[in-house]
């Protein structure tokens, strides 16, 4: 039972630096005013793009690179219909899913199963000095770091910053933030680019650090789970970190119940994040708490020459 | 300096719009027959799968009029929702509700047996409708966004459907995850023309009911008032939030019978994929026919025929499975962009110099 333990919690922090990757780059999109219901296809771009550059025989980092690049590309169109054409931004989210999981289906077709060296965790287990569960939580690769790091460094940017200040404005009251000289469409803009680049990150994690292959539909909802995580952590990069750990707890947890041969409902454990997520919702709407942490702006395009 | 502005436009023409939407339409396919050349495919092999094979065929016709049914229920599910503004993400969950409604009626045999089917579909209708409707609610009562609870819900569905067809449902004969197969009065009758089976009539019979009642009926009517100015519509005494809970349910209920169609003329059984893929579909579909019930048909009928193309395209050209998805983004994209247009006007403002 200890050993299943210390297995589970070892696995907790891969399993959840992709949802956490995705989430704080939709924090920062939706921060802004911008509700991107596209991040699955981001991440199936990013992950299927790093795969063939790894496969191709250069490096992870370089790979990651070329993730990001495929990713931003697709946030790239996104932006450009939410924040230019003003698109209905569900609209122009779904778009960007399905073209996202469309082209990475063309791109990896031939290319599936196939597996990279991807990026391998430090082994903190060598240090003979660490108690075994610590050193299975330590056990991470550098891109898993990377996400609880980054988690830290865009709650500081939003919430503690200048131009965290500016992009707040832009979510909550286009209007205003507009009339205080700050240009709406260039920061939503941004944000879009800027929150692509953590959803392109966390699709090269799943493929580079988790599978280290491709297989089409391997992303498998998790840039959806990403949209709802939003809403769990309240808009706020910090509690996104707790959030992503439910899920990554969860999503760890059954393939090690599965291996211990426990009979255990596993669809209804995997069920549960879901229906927390759905209760928490409910909950905070009955005390009026997390309608209030939602960008009031959220999801309505700014043009100065239209009324509201 | 001339400088370009952007300003809303009051209203486009009906022959403007017309032909905006026509152009987006065309250029999208264009970009996608080029897409499909760049794939080793001739000009020729294109006119053939898309129009040839999809419409022409008996085969191909049947494959594409049996995959419409659903689609068209679908569609309606989201464009009677939207409608009230209401963003239907969730058609998938309600599709799986409705079919796991209707195979619990007919596992625990529920009713008499002449007038089983018609319990199916009731309990179909209630399933999709509540799984939908409970979204509505929890917008209008605690302001929960029903982009985020849609989706959720979808996940919630497709995960009781798994649990009950690996625990309670699984057939008992030889337990695979499938549930035992209907009797022959619970199915839907076949029509002599492939696997077209009675569905099309619950499918067609509901779009003609959406078209009056969003046209013609006085809820219909309220929904438009709601949509277009939530405050001035309860001013004026319209019940805004019943308006969108009803709205909101009746499209809950449209996807419950998609499901219902799904397992009673299909299948005949509850599997594990009675519910996929439906959600991008049903928005493109609500989106091509401008929320018009009786556009659905025919933009659910041209994105089954796609469907059609694109599994012959898998088998004959190897092309991947995500060729469907391909396409549909690009013209969705091209549409929503076009759209740009209807909604915009750009103009060149010559700057006015001022006289020192």
């Amino acid at each position: 039972m200890m050993e299943l333990f210390t297995a589970w919690v070892g696995t907790i922090p891969s399993f959840a630096a992709p949802f956490l990757l995705a989430t704080i780059g939709l924090i920062i999109n939706e921060r802004a005013g911008v509700m991107n219901l596209g991040a699955e296809g981001i991440m199936a771009m990013s992950a299927v793009t790093a795969v063939l550059i790894n496969l191709a025989g250069h490096d992870a980092g370089l790979a990651l690179l070329g993730g990001i690049g495929a990713g931003l590309a697709l946030a790239v169109i996104f932006g450009i219909m939410a924040v230019f054409l003003r698109v209905d931004q569900v609209l122009a989210g779904l778009v960007a899913f399905a073209l996202g999981i469309g082209v990475s289906g063309f791109l990896g077709d031939g290319s599936e199963n196939q597996t990279v060296n991807g990026i391998s965790p430090f082994s903190a287990s060598d240090v003979s000095f660490l108690p075994k569960i610590l050193a299975g939580i330590l056990d991470q690769d550098w891109l898993t770091y990377f996400a609880f790091i980054a988690a830290v460094g865009v709650w500081f940017v939003i919430e503690r910053t200048d131009l965290g200040l500016r992009l707040r404005a832009v979510g909550e009251d286009a209007p205003a933030a507009d009339a205080a000289g700050v240009n709406v469409a260039l920061y939503r803009f941004g944000a879009v680019l800027a929150g692509g680049v953590f959803c392109a990150i966390a699709g090269a994690h799943l493929s580079l650090v988790g599978a280290h292959i491709w297989v089409d539909g391997m992303v498998a909802g998790r840039g959806w789970i990403a949209v709802a995580m939003v809403t769990l952590a309240r808009w706020n990069a910090l509690r996104a970190i707790a959030a992503a750990l439910l899920f990554g707890a969860i999503q760890a947890l059954v393939p090690q119940l599965l291996s211990s041969g426990m009979n255990v409902p596993v669809y209804l454990i995997e069920m549960s994040p879901y229906l927390a997520t759905l209760a928490y919702l409910l909950i905070a709407g009955l005390f009026a708490k997390g309608a209030d942490a939602q960008p009031v702006d959220l999801g309505r395009p700014y043009l100065r020459e239209e009324r509201r | 300096m001339p400088r370009l502005v952007l300003s809303p436009r009051l209203a486009a023409t009906r022959r403007f719009t017309f032909l905006v939407l026509m152009g987006g339409i065309l250029t999208g396919l264009v970009i996608s027959g080029a897409f499909l050349l760049t794939q080793g495919m001739g000009l020729s092999d294109l006119a053939s799968q898309f129009i040839g094979y999809t419409f022409g065929d008996p085969e191909g016709l049947d494959q594409t009029l049996t995959r419409a049914i659903p689609l068209i229920l679908v569609g309606l599910s989201v464009a009677v929702c939207l409608k009230v503004k209401f963003w239907n993400i969730g058609v998938e969950g309600q599709l799986w509700a409705g079919a796991m409604s209707a195979t619990a009626v007919s596992l625990y045999h529920i009713g008499p047996e002449a007038v089983r089917i018609w319990v199916m579909c009731l309990a179909a209708l209630i399933g999709g409708g509540l799984w939908c409707g409970v979204c509505a609610l929890a917008r209008l009562k605690l302001r929960a966004n029903e982009v985020v609870t849609t989706l959720l819900m979808n996940y919630v569905a497709y995960m009781l459907a798994q649990q009950l067809l690996y625990g309670a449902w699984r057939n008992p004969e030889d337990s695979f995850p499938v549930s035992k197969t209907f009797a022959p009065g619970e199915t839907l009758a076949l029509l002599g023309f492939g696997h077209v089976h009675a569905g099309i009539f619950f499918a067609i019979g509901a779009a003609l009911v959406c078209w009056w009642l969003c046209g013609f009926a006085r809820v219909g009517y309220m929904a438009k008032a709601v949509a277009a100015n939530p405050q001035a519509a309860r001013a004026v005494g319209v019940p805004a939030g019943m308006v969108v809970l009803l709205m909101a349910t009746l499209g809950g209920a449209l996807s419950g019978l998609a499901g219902f169609t799904i397992v009673c003329g299909e299948e005949h059984k509850l599997t594990q994929f009675v519910g996929n893929d439906f959600i991008f579909p049903s928005i493109i579909i609500a989106y091509l026919a401008r929320s018009n019930p009786l556009g659905v048909v025919v933009a659910s009928i041209a994105i089954a025929a796609l469907y059609t193309a694109g599994d012959s395209l898998k088998a004959f050209y190897q092309l991947p499975g995500a060729t469907v998805l391909t396409i549909e983004a690009i013209l969705l994209l091209c549409v929503c962009c076009a759209e740009f247009l209807l909604r915009y006007r750009l103009d060149w403002i010559k700057s006015t110099k001022v006289a020192s």
